[in-house]
Order: C-alpha cells, then sequence, then structure tokens
C-alpha cells in the first residue's frame, strides 16, 4: 500500500512539475504556492512514514532472522548428541562382539568330565556346595584339579629319570676304567710283536708311525702320500714313500690359538726391531717378510724310485704354505759310480733333470696366479731367483699334491685326488724312463768322447758293415754360442731351439773333408727327436742352407725318427742318427765329382758304396738311403 | 686345408715343423683359370692355393695356407702340368690325373692313373718334366729311365719312346711350329728331336762349348726354354742363349750358382736356381736384376698367363714367393 502510494505521488509530482512550466503563469500563482507547500509537507509526511516502515520491515526482518538462527543452533546440538550417542552405541557394541568372541585358553585344556571330577577331586578342590550353583566357580575348580594332577606326575617323572641317569653315569665310569688299564697292555703286546713283523716282512708299525705323522702333513703333501702309496702298492713295487722333517714343529704349526702364537710373533718382532735397529730397517724387513713368504713346511716328502737297473731317483717335494705350491727337488743314486764324461755333465744336473717333463713345463716360475700379488707386496721379481733354495715348482708336481691352478688346461674339472690319481701312472712313468734316457745318455757319451759311435747290435742291420768316416770329436756347447753359429739359424727362426735345450758339437771326419753337425737335443728324449744342422768343409765351405746334398743328409737324421730309434724306449735313437750321419758323409764324399782345372783328377774317396744311381731328380741328390740286406744305396 | 699324409704314424706338432723344415718344392702349375695355384713337394704331397684369396685386399694369413694338401704319390713329385681341365702330376713312374674342378671344390680325389712301365727291378725311376705338345695332342714325359715317353692325350696310350741319351732327362722344351721336341739330360747333352718321326735331329753338347762349360759344376743341363728361334740352357754350364738355327752360343749370363728353370717373358730373361735369387736378364748377356727369394735354392718359376700376372717361386723351403711386380717379392704362401 505504501509503494503503490509512492508510485502515484511519484507520477503526480512529475506531471506536476512538467506542468508547471506549460502552465498557467499569470493567474493563480498565489495558489500554486500554497498548493506546492501543502504539497511538500505532505510530502514531507510521507517521507516520514517511508522511513517509519522502511525501518520497521528492517527490524522485523532482523527479528525473524535471529529465530531461525536460535532454533539452528539448538538443533544443532541436539544433533551433537545424538551423533555422540550413536557412537558410544556402536563402540559399545564392537566391544560387546568381543567380549563375546573370547576364547580363553583355558577352554583348550582338557578337563575332565563333571561327573568325574565330583567323584575324584578332593573336598578342598571341588568345593561342591558352591560350584555346584556357579558355573564360574566349577570352572575354576577343576582347572585347580587340573593343575594338582599334573604336578604330580610331573615329579615323579623327575626322580626316577634323575636316578637311571646316575646309575647310567656310574656304569659309564667303570668301563672307563676298565678301557685305560687295558691301553698298557696292548703296548706291551705291540712291543713284543715288532719282531715278528719284522720277521714276516708286514711293517704294521712302519705304515702306522707314517700315518700318524701324515696327519699333520698339509693337505697336498698328505694327498701326494696318498696316492703314491696307493700307487705303489697297486702296481710300482719300486716306488717307496718317507716323509721327513721336524713333526712338532708342523704340530705347532696346526695349533689353532692364534693368540698365543700373535704373542710369540709380536715378540718375535720385537725382538727384530730391537736389533734391526742397529742395521738398515727397512731392508732388513723386507727380507723377513720375503723368507717369511717362501717358508716351507717343516714336513716334506721322499719318494724313492728304483729302476730295473739298480739306480734310484730320490724326489724331495716341499709344500710352500704361503704361497700355496709344492715344489721337488731330485737327486740321482746311480747303481755303479759313473765315470766322468765332460759332455754328460749337464745330463744329470738336479737343477735340470727334470725340466720339460710335459712338454714347456720348465718350472721356473710360480703356477700360482695369487702369487704374483704377493710377490709383489715383498719386492720378489721372479721366482726362478729361489729355485735352487726351494725346488722347481713343476705343473705335474702341483698335479699330484691335487692342486689344481686357473692357468692349466681347462679341460678338467677334477681336483684333489682325482686329479693326483690321473696323473700319478704317466708322471711316475715319465720319470723313470727321464732318469734312464739320461744315464743311458751319459753311458753314450763316454763312448762319444772316446771317438766311438756305440751301435747296439738290433741297430746294425740300419747301416753298412763299412763306415769309413769316423767322429772326431763331441763336446756340448751352449745356447749362446749355438745361436751364433751360421749354419743353425733357420732353427732358430722356427723357434725350435730353447733356453731349456742341450746342445752339442759333433764333427765327423773322413781325410781332408769335415763334417760339423750342431745338435739341439730336447730334455724330453727320446720322445722328442734330436735336430741335426750341418756344415762341411771340404774344397770350400757349404751347409744344408746351400747344398741340397746337405740339406738332404740333414732329413735322414731329423724325419726318419720311427726308423732310427731301435728298440723302445728309443734310446738308441742319438746314436743312430751319428752313425747314419757318418754313412751319409761317406755317400756324399765317394759321389762327389772331382773335377779341378777341367781334368778329373785322382779321387780322394774312391767308390766304395754300391750305389744305382748317383743323382736324381732336379737337384741331382745322392742315394742316401741304405738297404739291407742287398747293401746298396737307393733314394727315396 | 685338410692334411692327408700317407704315413699311419700320427706326427706331433714338432714333428710337424721338423718335417717342414725339411720340405722342398719341386713343382707348380696355375690351374686353366689361373686363380689357382697347385704344387708339388718331396714328400709327395700336392697343395693347392687359392691365389685369388691370397691377393685379394681383405687376404689374412689364412689365405696364405693351402686350401687342399693330399697325398699323390709314394715319392717326390717332381713335375706338374695342367691341361684345360685337369691338372697332371708325377710320381715315381707314374702320373696321375686330377680333375681340377674337384680340386677347387677340395677333393682330392684321384681321376686316372697312369703307368709310364719305367719299373727296373731294383727301383721304380722319377719323372722329371712333362710338356704339352697342342698341335699333335700329345704329352712328353722324361725322367730317370734315360728316354723320353710320348702319349697320345686322348687315348692315354703311349706311342713311342725317343732313346738317345746315356743320363736321366732333365727338362723338355716344345717348339710348337716346327713340331720339334728339345731335351736337356744329366749327360751334358741338348737333343733336338722331330717328334713326328721320333728321331734325333740334332745333339749339341754344350760343355764341349769354352764359353758355357763350368767343369767346376758338372756337364748336366738342368733347365731349357724355347722361343722358337731362341733356346736357353743352363745348369752345370753357366746359363746361355742360343740360336737354334746355328746351333751357336749368342750370349752367356754370368750367374753364378746353377740355373735350374729359365723362361722367356716379354723382352726378359727369368732364371732360378741356387743362390737364392730370381735373375732378370736381358737378350744382350746382361743380368739386369737378382732378387733375393725366401728359399736358399730354388727348383721351379711358374708365370700365371691371365690377366693379373703373378710370378711364384718355389724351391728348398716350405715357402712359395708370390711376385705381383717382378721386382720385388709380395708375400710368400707356405705349405
Amino acid at each position: 500500500m505504501a509503494s503503490e502510494a509512492l508510485k502515484k505521488r511519484k507520477p503526480k509530482v512529475i506531471r506536476n512539475e512538467g506542468g508547471t512550466p506549460e502552465g498557467k503563469r499569470g493567474r493563480g500563482e498565489g495558489e500554486q504556492s500554497v498548493e506546492i507547500e501543502e504539497r511538500r509537507r505532505q510530502s514531507c509526511v510521507h517521507f516520514m512514514m517511508l522511513k517509519k516502515l522502511n525501518r520497521l520491515a528492517h527490524m522485523r526482518l532482523k527479528r525473524g532472522r535471529d529465530q531461525t538462527h536460535e532454533t539452528k543452533q539448538k538443533v544443532d546440538v541436539l544433533h551433537l548428541q545424538l551423533q555422540n550417542l550413536l557412537y558410544e552405541v556402536m563402540h559399545l557394541q564392537k566391544e560387546i562382539g568381543k567380549c563375546l568372541e573370547f576364547k580363553s585358553q583355558h577352554e583348550e585344556i582338557e578337563l575332565v568330565s563333571t561327573e568325574d571330577f565330583f567323584t575324584e577331586a578332593p573336598a578342598e578342590i571341588s568345593r561342591p556346595h558352591i560350584t555346584k550353583e556357579d558355573p564360574h566357580q566349577l570352572t575354576l575348580a577343576r582347572l585347580d584339579w587340573e593343575l594338582e594332577q599334573r604336578k604330580r606326575s610331573l615329579a615323579q617323572q623327575y626322580k626316577t629319570s634323575l636316578a637311571s641317569k646316575e646309575k647310567i653315569e656310574k656304569g659309564i665310569e667303570v668301563k672307563k676304567e676298565y678301557l685305560s688299564s687295558l691301553l698298557p697292555g696292548l703296548q706291551s703286546i705291540m712291543q713284543a710283536s715288532l719282531p715278528l713283523q719284522e720277521y714276516l716282512s708286514m711293517p704294521f708299525e712302519h705304515v702306522q708311525k707314517q700315518a700318524e705323522v701324515a696327519h699333520h702333513l698339509p693337505p697336498p703333501l698328505y694327498v701326494l702320500l696318498v696316492q703314491a702309496n696307493a700307487y705303489g702298492q697297486a702296481s710300482d713295487k719300486n716306488l717307496s714313500v718317507f716323509i721327513s722333517g721336524d713333526v712338532d714343529e708342523a704340530k705347532a704349526l696346526s695349533k689353532p690359538p692364534e693368540d698365543s702364537q700373535d704373542d710369540e710373533s709380536d715378540s718375535d718382532l720385537e725382538e727384530e726391531q730391537n736389533t734391526k735397529r742397529r742395521r738398515a730397517t727397512l731392508g732388513g724387513q723386507l727380507d723377513d717378510k720375503r723368507k717369511e713368504m717362501l717358508k716351507r713346511h717343516p714336513l716334506s716328502l721322499c719318494i724313492d724310485l728304483k729302476c730295473k737297473d739298480g739306480s734310484v731317483l730320490h724326489l724331495f717335494f716341499y709344500f710352500l704354505m704361503n704361497l700355496n705350491i709344492l715344489t721337488v727337488k731330485t737327486k740321482v743314486s746311480p747303481s755303479s759310480q759313473l765315470c766322468g764324461a765332460v759332455s754328460a755333465g749337464e745330463l744329470l744336473n738336479p737343477e735340470t733333470l727334470l725340466n720339460c717333463l710335459y712338454a714347456s713345463d720348465h718350472g721356473r716360475e710360480t703356477p700360482n696366479p695369487a702369487n704374483r700379488y704377493q710377490f709383489d707386496k715383498v719386492g720378489i721379481a721372479t721366482f726362478a731367483d729361489y729355485i735352487s733354495d726351494l725346488g722347481h715348482p713343476y705343473r705335474w708336481v702341483q698335479r699330484l699334491g691335487g692342486l689344481q691352478f686357473p692357468c692349466d688346461s681347462p679341460e678338467s674339472a677334477v681336483t684333489g685326488s682325482a686329479l693326483s690319481a690321473n696323473h700319478m701312472e704317466s708322471t711316475m712313468k715319465l720319470l723313470r724312463g727321464r732318469l734312464q734316457a739320461r744315464l743311458a745318455l751319459h753311458k753314450q757319451f763316454i763312448s762319444l768322447e772316446h771317438s766311438m759311435i756305440p751301435v747296439s747290435a738290433e741297430c746294425q742291420d740300419l747301416f753298412p758293415a763299412k763306415v769309413l768316416s769316423r767322429l772326431a770329436r763331441w763336446t756340448t756347447i751352449t745356447f749362446q754360442e749355438f745361436v751364433e753359429l751360421p749354419m743353425v739359424q733357420h732353427v732358430v727362426k722356427a723357434g725350435l731351439a730353447h733356453e731349456t735345450d742341450l746342445f752339442f758339437m759333433a764333427v765327423l771326419e773322413r781325410g781332408t773333408a769335415r763334417l760339423q753337425a750342431a745338435i739341439v737335443l730336447n730334455p724330453r728324449y727320446p720322445d722328442a727327436t734330436p735336430l741335426y744342422s750341418l756344415s762341411l768343409l771340404w774344397k770350400g765351405e757349404r751347409s744344408g742352407r746351400t747344398d741340397d746334398n746337405l740339406r738332404a743328409m740333414e732329413s735322414e737324421v731329423n724325419v726318419f725318427r720311427m726308423e732310427l730309434q731301435g728298440p723302445r724306449p728309443g734310446h738308441q735313437l742319438l746314436t743312430n742318427q751319428l752313425q747314419r750321419l757318418c754313412m751319409c758323409l761317406d755317400v756324399y764324399l765317394e759321389t762327389e765329382s772331382q773335377v779341378c782345372d777341367g781334368v778329373e783328377g785322382p779321387r780322394e774317396f774312391p767308390r766304395e758304396k754300391m750305389c744305382l744311381r748317383t743323382a736324381r731328380g732336379p737337384n741331382r741328390l745322392k742315394p742316401f738311403k741304405y738297404n739291407h740286406p742287398q747293401g746298396f744305396f737307393s733314394h727315396r | 686345408g685338410s692334411r692327408v699324409r700317407l704315413c699311419v704314424v700320427k706326427m706331433g706338432p714338432v714333428e710337424v715343423q721338423f718335417s717342414l723344415l725339411h720340405m722342398s718344392v719341386y713343382s707348380q702349375s696355375f690351374s686353366p683359370c689361373g686363380r689357382f695355384l697347385a704344387a708339388g713337394n718331396n714328400y709327395g704331397e700336392i697343395s693347392v692355393f687359392s691365389l685369388s684369396a691370397a691377393l685379394s685386399p681383405d687376404a689374412s694369413e689364412a689365405s696364405q695356407k693351402p686350401i687342399l694338401t693330399f697325398t699323390a704319390h709314394d715319392g717326390p713329385v717332381f713335375s706338374l702340368l695342367s691341361t684345360d681341365s685337369h691338372l697332371l702330376s708325377a710320381g715315381n713312374g707314374e702320373i696321375s690325373a686330377w680333375s681340377w674342378v674337384e680340386l677347387i671344390k677340395r677333393v682330392g680325389v684321384e681321376h686316372l692313373k697312369i703307368d709310364v712301365s719305367l719299373r727296373t727291378s731294383l727301383e721304380i725311376p722319377e719323372i722329371n718334366t712333362m710338356v704339352l705338345s697342342l698341335k699333335d695332342n700329345s704329352l712328353f714325359v722324361g725322367g730317370g729311365d734315360n728316354n723320353i715317353h710320348m702319349m697320345d692325350l686322348e687315348t692315354g696310350v703311349f706311342k713311342s719312346t725317343l732313346q738317345g741319351h746315356s743320363d736321366y732327362i732333365h727338362c723338355l722344351a716344345v717348339r710348337e711350329r716346327e713340331g720339334e721336341l728339345l731335351s736337356g739330360a744329366e749327360d751334358g747333352a741338348v737333343r733336338i728331336w722331330d717328334s713326328r718321326t721320333g728321331r734325333s735331329v740334332h745333339c749339341v753338347e754344350i760343355y764341349k762349348y769354352e764359353e758355357c762349360s763350368r767343369p767346376q759344376f758338372g756337364k748336366w743341363i738342368g733347365c731349357l726354354a724355347t722361343d722358337s728361334d731362341w733356346m736357353l740352357c743352363g745348369g752345370g754350364p753357366s746359363l746361355s742363349l742360343w740360336h737354334l738355327r746355328s746351333l751357336s752360343p749368342t750370349s752367356v749370363f754370368p750367374i753364378l750358382g746353377c740355373q735350374r728353370q729359365a723362361a722367356f717373358y716379354q723382352d726378359l730373361i727369368l732364371s732360378v736356381g741356387e743362390g737364392g735369387s730370381l735373375n732378370h736378364c736381358l737378350l744382350s748377356g746382361e743380368v739386369k736384376a737378382q732378387i733375393p727369394c725366401t728359399p736358399p735354392c730354388l727348383n721351379t718359376l711358374a708365370l700365371n698367363g691371365t690377366e693379373q700376372r703373378v710370378l711364384t717361386l718355389g724351391g728348398s723351403s716350405d715357402q712359395i714367393d708370390v711376385f705381383t711386380n717382378l721386382s720385388y717379392r709380395a708375400f710368400s704362401l707356405s705349405f
């Protein structure tokens, strides 16, 4: 209503205002001003009424809002209370659920049934007056009874087992005393049986003693001992094994308490330091470290190989503890005193006797690659410097001790005893073969130095009855001297001469002709063929390089070992080669045309050998092949 | 290549090295296509090498080894000859034919073996030389029985024997145009034969000529080569160039060692022998160059006939020198 009034008023005012400028100004100006005044008053009143109404409206609005707000708050509070209660209810429900689910341990214990319980249990436990009414008390009582029962039976068992244990202990004591009384009796019997053992040659005592000492051997030596003994008993009656060295030291080494060892070594070190302060400290310490690294185990094995002719090869095996390798030293006891042969000096040299038993096993470097790092720490350049002291670390020695190192051939994954057993037989055979070959060579060298080539009866068929060239000189030369000879350069270039080989020079003579033969003898002779290089001094100098016939002669002795090696084991190879050279020299000289100054002069060497043809093929080779029994020479 | 040896004993590695040390190459022959070389040695073995592989830019050490090695004969293989399909090899009194196609495929199976019936009671003489005469399609074989045997290549039958020398035949050469055969022997004579009649037309004893003779070496004739009008011969006597119509020596070459093989090449003369060097000589008698080679004595010289001109030399060594440029050794093949 007010608003309508307002609306009505406004247009009126505007009309009025609009009307005034157009209106009749002149006539009723006074009426108009009174009307205006009236209207003004009315409008003011109306304005006030408007304001009042507005105010009222605002107040009413405010009141309404406040009321709403209050009620809302109340509702909120109540709502919160509801929520709290609901939570509590839920919580309680959960708790109730948990309680209901709870299984007490006591339910798992099998209890005696109620009737039995009442019949068996004594009154103070069962207390029937209470328990019959109250199930809680009943359960408690039953549990009590269960406990009582268990206590009784357990106590009984404990007593009985204690008693039996004491009885058994007493029995053990008695038996121990009995056994200890036996021991001295047994020993006296053993002593008494010693003469009997010797008489029957069954050295149990010896074997036992060895077995005792063997317990203190380091593992590789132990493997070697066991395998060598086994091999000796099984196939080789002429092999015997002994243990030598200081058993007490070995025992001391194997004692575990390291503190005592450390104390000793500390005190030792202190002492050493005290004394060494007077001398150069650094070098001395390094020396000691080296000595320590290269220390040998106090026990060593000695294997004796006896050969058919009575000579014995002694092998001494040592174990270097820190380097974990085995080394070997040798000694030869020939069956009869070997008379001296100058050129044979190196043949039985213990340092080189076992070189290259297996191909390229020189034994100059340690086969254990880990040792390289150890050596670097103490400043050892090569192991070769210590070989004369410590022995040779050949690879076959490591194999016999069951030690295998990564650098060895990877074909076998066997180690330990199997490795040793695999190689024992072949190594022993090679060792014997080596000794016998060297002894045979020694004997042959004595002959050779007396300018006689010993040809055995079985090999006589290889040569004609009459051979006129003879061996004039037989000497040994060094590797350096060999390498400088002009006629051997092709051998050196082909890599067939090594420092480990033995080198000899043989000079064959007939008339004015001199044939020089430089010989490379591989340590594995006679499994390896000696290699000859020739140079002929006769009316000028010719060698196997310049003269095809001399080359053919080299071929005759170097390539045909199957013909020349003679009966097994082939010890005749070298001497047969020399004899063949003499025979070929004969043929060469007798078939050479002797022309000088255009005229065929008198022959220095008359033709005695029967040859079918003196030249054949584009290089006109001479007939060097001897045919038995016809006795003539032909070409190959 | 595979190594097939006749001997029953298995050779250790050192024994193999020994045998290589004492090996001599006596004969060579190129395949018809020129890409393969066959070489024969003193153990009776023949090795086939692939020259195209060895000469290719990515050749390795393995390509200088044979693609095939097999034992062809009991005795040394002194002569090898190639026809347009087969390789002929000479052993002790026998000739074997091997198909080149099979050899290139690394199969060393004999196609044919011809017994030259040279056998005497005590030994079988060797065959030192074989030459082909394309005009009458025949093969001439000379060897240890002092005679030259003529075989018809189509039938494989020996038609005739040329007798006249008093010692074994070293070398043969064919004069195609005139239909003649030249032979040099240990007795110091060079004989010229008419291949149709089989008779010796001329006989020249080289050692009787003062300019050539070298009595300290002997009178044997080791090598012969002919260029229809000219003839090269050498051996004990010095290497000399002869004019065939007048049968007189025109130049004598001052080479020290005894020569074992010589050949005409363009306007040069190449020869090899003792002394271990390849000699380049001019027709005037001058020795232009002497190139050192691996073997200390050379036995055989072979020249390839195809576009890629290659010269190979073999001798007292297991190495065969290969020359792509005649003035220096390029590399060596090894057995």
